[in-house]
């Protein structure tokens, strides 16, 4: 196949010379806007985003409100020079989209009864884009969540998986996303094992279809590996902190 | 004194298995015990602890708070407590079972901006938090440097049986109030004042090292003047 | 986007505000006349003509800038397309909300445009590829990343940071149609726009208010000047009145800090 032959060649090593199932590099730092209550940023790839939490916070306006349950607000937004052509500020049907399958690939983890009658508040801004933007994004929410301290019992973290001719390979960029023949965005809690976004598109035969899948989660697993390391750099950058510690008012 | 070892953790970890008692932050599924927040965990007598490092402030009742006006309405005040809700403080709570308000004049008491040491004499999760000023030391503050920490690290700036806040009072001079919501208001002389301000910043930032007490004392030195 | 005015100063905070300014000081210690910490960085965004994010104290703007080729306005046929445009992004401040750009928003991006047009800061004619039919069209797009407080000046130095570093491709003409061609050039740079923004709080004037500062303040004044100290641009706000006395001290004002700043500029974006 010829776009096969472009984007992969005979040894398996892809046009930025990773290998079948290599992540691009990544790069988290947590804590990076001041005013608000969690934040993170991502570079994934060419990808920089920046991901904002305010909240638990009062509900406007107030017939929004959850008697029982926070209210989990999100955007999604590409800023106009995130992409080759600008883009339009105004939110389009793809952004509108993305930012309801955050939203509900976020709020498994969140302990939301916890905070009845609020509303949190998750704003995704894509400052460059890149393949896998959403779920680079969902990866820094969810530490923008944890950084507000909001309850939750995981992480969620992302991968995007596809096809490339017959080739299954993880984490696609921009070019691959493009002239690949399909992209399958997959977000996981890591420690529950459980799937909280799901994406498909192309034609996987049963057997790549699992491989994908399997391979995002996997993949997810190692981009957990460096949520921890950058929740740990924000609040345990000390190395004072194992051991005993004295007592402190109940 | 009891030692615990303490864990870094964040939400999603197990802390602990089997069967104990567990309290806020903390989630019991299976067999496991899953921390819900960024902080230090510790299983000991009491259980399955886990004091977070970050997180909002969400009211209890009794608890002192310093808030701030930021409303009024014919029947109180709206009170700007540092977290998910605001608090009210009602009129009567103020001027007496005989308040009314055509007779009187809520800004004579508080006006927005003002800065107040309140209880929170009430809380359900149906209602906003009802604020209190009956008591000592409740009511307006009239000067004071302000200075928010996180919430979370307030239990690490009183102490052990308020050891850190007296150190901090007493080797300052100065006056040094906390409220359970993250808000503090320092009173001194001025150059006390910075230096009181500093050592509440730093147990914010350090409320995780285990020799924060230590680092604490040698920052403020001996002097009882601050200097 | 709309920024509710929700911000309340503490009354104790106001009342050493008051104290600190009749001493001629402010209560992060700046001098009346004395800016916030400025940092400019530049090429934040590869896949922008141009960027920069740009900190002034605790505001933070990103700027980027898009260039392509257009239709130019019948009323300037010789002339390529400037637009600026800026964004309160929800996730810069509490008070801050997503939707279509509040008055705020769109005053801001109007007067930062103002300063950058009048200052004839990029020569846009030299955008012109074929009079009435072609012309470079350049876009600069401003993401608020958090807001503390004069987000007008913090907004003009990322536009102008981005615009200073910002490369195109060159054009050629064939026929009566533009083509582009693999060579990277510069934007056309003529001038480097300084604007600086005064708040008017009790009776001092100071420059740069923060946030704190901006909500205690009865009338703001943000003044463009170009590296001749010729002003170009000005917009005062607040409902509230100034003596002519007090608008000519602040041109002098905005001219002798916009100096500063615009050596600082320069040398980050060379």
């Amino acid at each position: 196949m010829e776009t096969e032959k472009k984007l992969m060649d005979e040894d398996g090593n892809r046009l930025d010379g990773r290998k079948w199932n290599q992540l691009r590099p990544i790069r988290l730092e947590v804590g990076v806007v001041k005013n608000a209550d969690g934040s993170a940023h991502i570079e994934w790839g060419k990808n920089k985003i920046t991901a904002a939490v305010y909240g638990p916070k009062e509900v406007h306006p107030k017939h929004q409100v959850l008697p029982d349950r926070a209210l989990l607000r999100s955007r999604y937004h590409m800023a106009p020079f995130s992409v080759d052509e600008r883009k339009n500020p105004a939110p389009s049907r793809r952004e509108i989209e993305i930012s309801k399958v955050i939203r509900e690939a976020l709020e498994p983890a969140v302990v939301v009864e916890d905070y009845p009658r609020t509303a949190i508040e998750v704003w995704v801004e894509v400052l460059q884009s890149d393949g896998g933007s959403r779920v680079a994004g969902i990866t820094a929410a969810s530490l923008a969540l944890a950084d507000a301290g909001i309850n939750m019992r995981d992480l969620v973290v992302g991968c995007s998986c596809g096809l490339l001719g017959e080739h299954v390979v993880a984490d696609l960029d921009d070019t691959e996303d493009k002239e690949g023949n399909g992209d399958m965005p997959v977000a996981i809690m890591p420690t529950k094992g459980l799937v909280t976004l799901l994406q498909v598109d192309g034609i996987y035969t049963r057997e790549n279809f699992q491989k994908a899948f399997e391979l995002a989660i996997e993949k997810g697993k190692e981009v957990y590996a460096m949520q921890r390391e950058a929740l740990t750099k924000r609040f345990f950058s000390s190395d004072l902190t194992s051991g005993p510690i004295e007592e402190e008012a109940a | 004194m009891p030692i615990v070892e303490r864990k870094q953790v964040i939400p999603g970890d197990v802390i602990a298995r089997g069967d104990h008692r567990y309290g806020p932050f903390v989630e019991k599924v299976g067999d496991d015990y899953i921390a819900l927040r960024i902080g230090l965990a510790e299983v000991g007598a009491d259980g399955v602890k886990l004091n977070p490092l970050t997180g909002p402030y969400l009211p209890r009742a009794d608890d002192e708070v310093i808030g701030k006006v930021v409303d009024m309405n014919g029947f109180g005040w709206v009170v700007d407590i540092n977290s998910c809700f605001d608090g009210f403080l009602p009129a009567s709570f103020v001027f007496g079972r005989e308040f009314s308000p055509a007779t009187h004049d809520l800004s004579s008491k508080f006006r927005v901006g003002d800065i107040i040491g309140a209880r929170i004499e009430s809380f359900e999760r149906s209602r906003d938090p009802q604020l209190s000023i009956r008591g000592q030391g409740y009511g307006k503050m009239d000067s004071g440097e302000l200075v928010k920490i996180s919430p979370t690290k307030v239990p690490r700036l009183i102490g052990r049986r308020g050891a850190m806040i007296n150190m901090i009072s007493e080797r300052t001079g100065c006056d040094v109030r906390v409220g359970q919501n993250g808000v503090v208001v320092v009173n001194g002389q001025p150059e006390a004042t910075t230096k009181a301000v500093t050592a509440v910043q730093m147990v914010e930032k350090e409320a995780h090292a285990a020799d924060l007490a230590a680092k604490v004392e040698q920052y403020l030195g001996s002097g009882g003047d601050g200097n | 986007m709309s920024m509710k005015k929700n911000y309340v100063v503490e009354t104790i905070r106001k009342a050493q505000m008051m104290d600190m300014l009749e001493k001629g000081k402010r209560l992060d210690g700046r001098a009346l006349d004395e800016p916030r910490k400025l940092t400019i960085e530049t090429g934040i965004i590869q896949k922008a003509n141009g960027s920069a994010r740009v900190s002034l104290g605790n505001s933070q703007v990103i700027a980027g800038v898009k260039i392509a080729t257009g239709v130019p306005f019948p009323d300037t046929p010789d002339k390529g397309l400037l637009v600026v445009n800026a964004e309160i992004l929800p996730l810069a401040s509490p008070y801050a909300e997503p939707g279509p750009p509040s008055e705020e928003a769109i005053e801001l991006a109007r007067v930062v445009d103002r300063g950058i047009r009048e200052s004839e800061m990029v020569d846009l004619t030299k955008l012109c590829l074929v009079e009435g039919k072609s012309v470079v069209t350049t876009f600069v797009d401003c993401n608020i990343m958090n807001v503390d407080g004069n987000l007008f000046d913090a907004t003009s130095y990322a536009v102008v940071a981005a615009l200073r570093t910002s490369k195109m491709k060159k054009y050629k003409v064939e026929g009566d149609k533009a083509v582009s061609t693999d060579e990277v050039v510069p934007v056309p740079i003529e001038r480097t726009p300084i604007s600086v923004t005064m708040a008017r709080l009790g009776g001092a004037v100071i420059v740069d208010p923060d946030a704190e500062e901006e909500a205690m303040m009865d009338m703001r004044i943000t003044i463009t000047t170009d590296d001749d100290g010729n002003i170009c641009a000005s917009q005062k706000g607040e409902a509230s009145t100034i003596s002519p006395e007090l608008v000519l001290k602040a041109a002098d004002t905005s001219i002798q800090v916009g100096r500063a700043i615009r050596s600082q500029m320069v040398e980050a974006t060379r």
